[in-house]
């Protein structure tokens, strides 16, 4: 079977069943990526949907010298994601009900970093960040929290929540390579 | 820009920290600064493994949605992608109107013989450009000492070019260059027209390169560059033999 590399360079080349087998070796995959961000299934599917027209459009900026086409993809959904949670208003910190909710999502992002196998270089490098770091980078990651839900969530200043991150991503950077 | 703050940006990017704007500016960056691309990419890669191996269901008509939106989207080429990229900064990449923005007549035949009213005045613009995002992109002690957009016969752009001043020279192809079996693409320069061109080295592709061209003076303004298509290895006069695909003028990026 062809990889997602192989498969986005056909891609590329205007070959729309490339990008029909691209949908099904990745849709379900991005599908939950989404969710995690979104919240709900149908705005899931609508981001999915709206990211690979976009991947259509945009096959030519895929980098094909250095493949990473499932990063590239995963990358478009996330983005799509953030905008239309971002653009449905910010989050009102005192509210309860959000704050609530902010912890059922932070739960989800912990229970993806303890999922991640101990086999993992991201997990050992991950598991070495002071936790803060570690919680703050994950919660970006995974359930698309803003420096602003980040600092709600852990009851810190957004200010400190950058440093966290910056210092965290250089240090897994630097752990990764 | 440094290694940190490339790496902080791509960490930025990459964990969807940005607000729309630095985020075209990313965009625009990741086109063209082929560190800061490695720095997202590389990153990317290896945050993968936190996207678990959840999979949700496919609803059903999912697919043929998206198959019936795509039938109507015409793809993009690299070059209409960096062009938006460019015109988002402010400045379009693409020549002006023959008779258009700048005013200026359409010369007798372009930049071609000579006279370089039309070309010129889009190479500077877009050099303008370009300098725009790579302002953005790194400023350092390694920026480019002049960029060169380099032009068809129709005036339409089909690579840059960035020169440093320690003779690298990094060309982007902005179109695909046709490149049969046996030929390669050549990068030269005209520093001294005493001297006359002078090979920076060849590219076998219309990929992104680095060329680490000979010992010569720094770069100026106004210097020519040109892309040829030769036989491989290279010119076996040392001279440009093949047609020129590409030329134009350095400019200085503004600082």
């Amino acid at each position: 079977m062809e990889d997602c590399d192989t498969l986005m360079r056909r891609v590329a080349g205007g070959d729309r069943s490339a990008l029909a087998a691209i949908f099904d070796l990745e849709a379900g995959r991005l599908i939950a990526i989404a969710k995690r961000i979104v919240r709900r299934r149908e705005l899931a599917e609508e981001v999915v949907q709206e990211a690979f027209v976009t991947i259509w459009r945009k096959a030519a900026l895929f980098d094909h010298e250095r493949g990473a086409a499932r990063a590239w993809m995963t990358t478009i959904v996330r983005h799509r994601a953030l905008n239309i949670i971002r653009d449905g208003g910010r989050l009102d910190f005192h509210d309860a009900d959000q704050l609530a909710t902010l912890g059922d999502r932070a739960a989800e992002a912990d229970t993806a970093y303890a999922d991640l196998s101990e086999a993992e270089d991201l997990k050992r490098c991950l598991a070495q960040l002071e936790p803060e770091r570690r919680r703050s980078i994950v919660m970006a990651y995974v359930v698309g929290f803003s420096h602003g839900e980040i600092a709600a969530h852990l009851g810190a200043p957004v200010g400190t929540v950058k440093a966290w991150i910056r210092r965290g991503v250089a240090s897994l950077k630097e752990c990764l390579s | 820009m440094s290694r940190e703050e490339r790496n902080m940006r791509a960490g930025d990017y990459v964990l969807g920290l940005m607000d729309e704007t630095e985020r075209a500016r990313a965009e625009r960056d990741l086109t063209i600064d082929a560190e800061f691309r490695d720095a997202v990419w590389s990153f990317a890669s290896r945050l993968e493994a936190l996207d678990g191996q959840a999979q949700e269901p496919v609803a059903e008509g999912l697919w043929s949605r998206i198959a019936a939106e795509v039938a109507g989207v015409t793809q993009q080429t690299r070059l209409e992608l960096v062009r938006s990229d460019m015109a988002a900064a402010g400045v379009p990449l693409t020549p002006p109107d023959r008779h258009g923005a700048l005013g200026l007549k359409r010369p007798m035949s372009g930049f071609f013989r000579g006279a370089r009213g039309t070309a010129l005045a889009a190479t500077m613009l877009a050099a303008c450009a370009l300098g725009y995002v790579i302002g953005q992109a790194s400023v350092t002690a390694r920026d480019p000492e002049v960029v060169v957009v380099l032009l068809n016969e129709q005036d339409v752009p089909g690579a840059l070019v960035e020169a440093y001043a320690d003779d690298r020279v990094r060309i982007l192809p902005l179109t695909d260059f046709e490149v049969p079996a046996g030929k390669v693409l050549e990068v030269w320069t005209l520093f001294d027209a005493d001297v006359g061109p002078v090979s920076l080295g060849t590219m076998a592709s219309s990929r992104e390169a680095v060329l680490s061209g000979p010992d010569l003076p720094a770069p100026r303004p106004d210097q020519l560059y040109e892309i040829t298509l030769e036989d491989a290895p290279r010119s076996s006069a040392g001279r440009p033999l093949g047609p020129i695909l590409v030329k134009g003028l350095a400019v200085s990026p503004p600082r």
